[in-house]
């Protein structure tokens, strides 16, 4: 079976960690773009859209929750991973709160940050999924209405 | 401690039994506790043996001259104080004693108003100075104690922030060692000897990170705010897990763990809490424990509250470390075996769940950790404020 790789969008300011997990992931088979701050993780999204953001949530300037917010409000389908130290599990909440699909801690586990890749994928294609059929019921009532 | 409202303890020395003798009478009855000697090396001895606040001393005795004894009393008894009895032509004598540490002199022929008024006074410095001591003890143990309040507060302070720093560079070190095990591992043109140490050597880097991981967030949890999750649960249960959890430990210990538990076992608590200072509990128990020794984790009652009982027959702990190993960095682990914080995090987890933990131990003998814990949280819990453990 040929795996499809995830289009993933890493977001932190430590650029040693981004470039190392990006590495890593990489060799996992994903498709990894960096992105050093949350202004540029906009940036980026607004060139290409991606699968799967990973955002670290303490960022100098426009912090993880409101590049998480921004980003939902333009591209609702793309689904967010917040990576945060243990000290930041409540701002994690508030995260999943405002529509992150799941948090991991620093340093993370890389198997479990890989199935949660995976499980944010399947959300985003499921959703997708559903829009694409009631696009199409919605296509049918249409027509019968003609 | 001296009782401002008993009667002044005097000692009243001369050699002159005429002299000495209707003057005690007198001071009597003014209330003064008189005891007399007739010499320097009575009044010596008996200063020895009994209380005694003021002297009052004759500078000129055959035997031993009152400026001697009055350098004895100073030595020995710096807490007494001494009036001095001169003869009307040496003055100087009443001076010298006061460079020697006497608190006044009057001379011969005394008025008795003047004398009890001088003992008095004596005492009255003795009584000003106790209490300056007490309140200088005090305070001075009040700011040893916040002395230590606020080295925890701040080492607390100073922990998180480290902790955090800290978990950054980890992350990166983590990352970095996993992708470079995941090349070495795909690498066929490595020689198999390199191959395998290159592997045992990240594999090491890896566990390292895993250690140093495992100390920062124990530390954050100590400042870490979550969302704690009150229900019902069966400590009984709960205690089932925790021996599934600390199997492993156990069988490597050469240890048997049982549950008793006859009693009521429901109780309204966070578990996954509670559940992580069993597991800490549990976990110090079997590193006590010598193979072949056991664990113990019994329910019982307390009146209104339910005790956990973990009890072991391992090594227990000295007397002089049962009050410190609660304290946070507390350790008699070698490096890298413990963190030094499991039971100050456990003991504030029990807390912020409305509890306690009580320790007894005897060396050589166990140790047990007594867990207890309200049946029903007295008030809606504060969800913002409870702790949890990593």
């Amino acid at each position: 079976m040929v795996k499809i790789p995830i289009n993933i969008l890493l977001v932190d300011d430590e650029r040693d960690f981004v470039e190392m997990l990006a590495l890593r992931l990489e060799d996992a088979g994903q498709r990894v773009r960096p992105a050093y701050s949350g202004g540029e993780a906009l940036d980026r999204l607004a060139e290409r859209e991606a699968d799967v953001v990973i955002l670290d949530i303490k960022m100098p300037g426009m912090d993880g929750i409101e590049t998480l917010k921004a980003i939902k409000a333009k591209y609702p389908l793309v689904e967010v991973i917040l990576l945060t130290g243990h000290g930041t599990v409540e701002t994690a909440v508030e995260g999943l709160k405002s529509g992150a699909y799941d948090y991991v801690l620093k340093p993370a586990d890389f198997p479990d940050l890989l199935s949660k890749l995976e499980g944010a994928r399947r959300r985003k294609a499921e959703q997708e999924e559903r829009i694409r059929q009631a696009e199409a019921k919605a296509l049918v009532r249409r027509t019968g209405e003609i | 401690m001296i009782d401002q409202k008993r009667s002044i303890r005097v000692l009243l020395v001369d050699d002159e039994a005429d002299f000495r003798q209707p003057l005690a009478k007198r001071l009597t009855k003014r209330g003064l506790a008189v005891a007399q000697a007739g010499g320097g090396r009575e009044a010596l001895a008996y200063i020895q043996n009994n209380p005694v606040d003021v002297v009052i001393l004759d500078v000129k005795m055959p035997e031993m001259s009152g400026l001697d004894v009055l350098q004895r009393i100073k030595a020995e008894h710096p807490a007494i104080e001494v009036v001095l009895l001169t003869g009307q032509a040496s003055a100087q004598d009443g001076v010298d004693g006061m460079k020697a540490g006497a608190f006044d002199y009057l001379t011969k022929p005394v008025e008795l108003e003047q004398l009890a008024g001088k003992v008095r006074q004596a005492f009255d410095k003795i009584v000003r100075r106790e209490e300056q001591a007490r309140e200088a003890e005090f305070r001075a143990k009040m700011e040893q104690r916040m002395i230590a309040a606020e080295r925890l507060a701040s080492l607390g302070t100073m922990a998180t922030g480290v902790a955090h720093e800290i978990n950054n560079p980890l992350a990166i070190i983590s990352e970095a060692a996993g992708w470079l095990k995941g090349r070495v591992a795909k690498d066929e043109g490595l020689p198999p000897q390199l191959k395998d140490n290159f592997s045992l050597a990240l594999g090491k880097i890896e566990s390292s990170v895993e250690r140093a991981k495992r100390i920062t967030h124990q530390l954050l949890s100590f400042a870490r705010k979550t969302d704690s999750m009150i229900q019902e649960c069966d400590v009984k249960e709960l205690l089932g897990e925790v021996v599934e959890l600390t199997r492993k430990a156990a069988d490597e210990a050469k240890a048997a763990m049982t549950i008793e538990s006859r009693t009521e076992t429901k109780i309204w608590t966070d578990p996954y809490q509670l559940r992580q200072v069993f597991v800490n509990l549990v976990s110090n128990a079997l590193q006590a424990v010598e193979p072949g020794g056991w664990v113990r984790l019994i329910t019982g009652e307390a009146g209104e509250e339910m005790v956990i009982t973990v009890q072991d027959n391992g090594s227990g702990i000295p007397k002089e470390n049962l009050d410190r190993i609660f304290e946070p960095f507390f350790s008699t682990k070698p490096p890298g075996k413990g963190t030094g914080l499991g039971l100050s995090v456990s003991r504030g987890l029990v807390e912020k769940l409305g509890g306690r933990i009580e320790v007894e131990s005897r060396l050589g003998e166990g140790s047990s950790f007594r867990v207890f814990l309200t049946r029903k949280p007295l008030k809606t819990p504060d969800l913002s404020e409870a702790a949890v453990g990593p």
